[in-house]
């Protein structure tokens, strides 16, 4: 009877050891959670043929939701013309000036065809949404 | 459909917190430059921007993305594509092709080039105009190579303070390759050099839909015809062994050692040989610096200084510390390889050093194999931490013509010529 009693007390610390709150020094384990930061498929391989012509597909577009509110329609139109708006979401806070200056620059340097109503709608746009007051993540 | 947008809410919910506990971070002096791109973590993702403030980090923030013949790069913009390389890519003295950064200007790149109609030609002030194809170029010419550092004059732009508009790059718009080609003065021999040519223009296959003779229409560059770079310059049409990817600049591209790359025309189609100055938008107006010592000037004075194009000055020296990377805790008294790389627009890079106390003191690092004046030389130096705790390293490299790297920043409005000292906070843990 006794020595029946001995065996049981040292499966169930054996079980215990198994269960893994004494392997040595491990602080955390099977911690998982879902992937938050997405994931990425792989390219297909694309054929060619044995000729002078060099091909790749076509260029992908990545381009985030510009913020909402009035005047975002105008960017849309006349500020993606000649690139994509994450030329303006690329940048980092600026300056009410800057905005000014910039929708400027593309006007006169660049030759953006815009009505001075509009460019003025669409400064007033940028200036509520991407200075370092304004902007927000 | 709803459960993607839930992780999107949730996504952006996450990325709000994220941002506040940087901020908070940030005001309290603890993130130093430069936090790693990969992370200990892999749930909470960087803010999508960065600012007022400078970037803190060592690449820009923006997200990975995939493109044609590519790794997955960082995204800055997608049209125009410009794509900036990630930080590992460094460890290697030739960056790979599939991950080397692309800077675009403009919309209108080709996808799809035909080399049975495909010509370059030198016309313009030459005695006998040309068109080769790249059969020619490959058959009558000498091939020759060279290794070469192209690096964007905006590399680093997100450290400038204050922040400046442009591509808001971390360190990873450089790359090193093998260039391999024929010498560009190979074909301005052959066409005839005429007198009373000033400048060569050269134009790729990059154009915009903005109107006629604005720099938003095409993009062009030019170089003095007594420029000595002259004679080191090649029209690589091979990379790495490997054509060049389309986003390089497939099938030809001006190489242009010691000069930031904005020279190094990609798809280079027309050289042209000028008898008057060129007046276009890329040289006459962008791509300007101050002409005063490193380029430097200040918001107030920007608008009064007299300024020069870039490739009036070669890259000045820079170095860079790409392990570790902050992702890892170092083991006090585990020897640590700190390397990176480093290179100079003036030549052969002499001397790197290591700093492990924030630039009190210094010891020197070994170098790596020699590849030539222009291009990447790795370094690295054996830290073995005796005491736990927050370390600084930094690292400044010096060329053969004695220009060490400062310890302050630079500010022009273009955002160009950033090589102050780079640093990398790691923290080291006992071993007992
Ligand atoms: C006619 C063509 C054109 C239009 C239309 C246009 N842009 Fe641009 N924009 C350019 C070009 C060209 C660049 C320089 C691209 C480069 O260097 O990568 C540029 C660059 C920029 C930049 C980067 C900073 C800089 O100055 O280089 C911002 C910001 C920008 N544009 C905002 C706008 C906004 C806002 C609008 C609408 C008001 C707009 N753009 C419309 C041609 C245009």
């Amino acid at each position: 009877m006794r020595n029946y009693y001995w065996i049981l007390l040292m499966a169930l610390g054996l079980f215990a050891l198994a269960q893994g709150d004494t392997l040595p020094g491990v602080v955390q384990e099977g911690n998982y959670a879902p992937g938050t930061l997405g994931s990425i498929t792989q390219p297909l391989p694309a054929s060619s043929q044995p000729d002078s012509v060099y091909s790749v597909g076509a260029w992908p577009t990545y381009t985030p939701e510009l913020a909402d509110g009035p005047g975002k329609e105008l960017v849309q139109g006349y500020c993606q013309v000649c690139h994509s708006s994450t030329y303006i979401t690329m940048q980092p806070p600026l300056p009410a000036a800057t905005w000014d200056a910039e929708v400027k620059k593309m006007i006169n340097t660049f030759g953006a065809p815009i009505p001075q109503d509009a460019a003025a709608q669409i400064t007033a746009y940028l200036q509520a949404h991407y200075t370092p007051e304004t902007r927000k993540p | 459909m709803n459960i993607s947008k839930k992780l999107l809410e949730r996504a952006l919910g996450r990325r709000e917190f994220f941002r506040r506990a940087v901020g908070v971070a940030v005001a309290a002096g603890l993130l130093p430059l430069a936090r790693g791109q990969t992370s200990a973590q892999s749930s909470e993702g960087l803010p999508s921007f960065t600012g007022p403030g400078a970037n803190p980090y060592w690449n820009g923030v923006n997200p990975f993305v995939t493109y044609p013949q590519k790794l997955p790069l960082l995204r800055l913009t997608d049209r125009g594509i410009q794509l900036e390389t990630p930080r590992p890519y460094f460890r290697s003295p030739f960056t790979p092709n599939e991950a080397f950064f692309v800077r675009y200007h403009l919309d209108l790149i080709p996808n799809s080039i035909d080399l049975a109609s495909w010509r370059l030609g030198l016309e313009g002030n030459f005695d006998k105009p040309l068109a080769f194809s790249l059969d020619d170029l490959m058959k009558q010419f000498e091939p020759v190579s060279v290794a070469a550092v192209n690096q964007c004059s905006g590399n680093s732009r997100s450290r400038f303070q204050p922040r400046v508009a442009g591509g808001q790059w971390g360190n990873g718009a450089m790359g090193n390759a093998l260039w391999t080609g024929v010498r560009l003065s190979d074909l301005l021999k052959a066409a005839g050099v005429k007198a009373g040519t000033v400048q060569f223009q050269f134009q790729g296959l990059e154009r915009g839909p903005g109107p006629q003779g604005k720099g938003s229409h095409a993009f062009m560059k030019s170089l003095d015809s007594n420029d000595p770079v002259l004679e080191e310059c090649v029209v690589a049409y091979l990379m790495n062994d490997e054509p060049l990817p389309m986003l390089n600049g497939f099938p030809v591209r001006l190489v242009v050692p010691g000069k930031f790359s904005t020279y190094w025309m990609k798809h280079l189609t027309w050289i042209r040989a000028l008898t008057k100055p060129d007046d276009n938008f890329w040289i006459a107006t962008a791509y300007r610096i101050p002409d005063t010592p490193r380029g430097n000037t200040t918001p107030a004075e920007a608008s009064q200084v007299k300024t020069v194009p870039i490739g009036n000055v070669n890259m000045p020296v820079r170095s860079f510390i790409v392990d570790p990377d902050g992702s890892s805790k170092l083991i006090m008294g585990l020897p640590s390889k700190i390397r990176g790389i480093a290179f100079s627009g003036y030549g052969r890079v002499t001397q790197v050093e290591v700093s492990a106390d924030d630039g009190k003191t210094w010891s020197v690092a070994t170098l790596g194999t020699y590849n030539g004046p222009y291009a990447f030389r790795t370094w690295e130096y054996v830290w073995k931490p005796q005491k736990p705790g927050k370390y600084t390293l930094a690292v400044r490299a010096t060329d053969e013509k004695g220009n060490v790297q400062p310890d302050q920043g630079v500010w022009n409005p273009g955002g160009y010529l950033w090589n102050k000292i780079e640093r990398q906070e790691v923290v080291v843990g006992t071993a007992s």
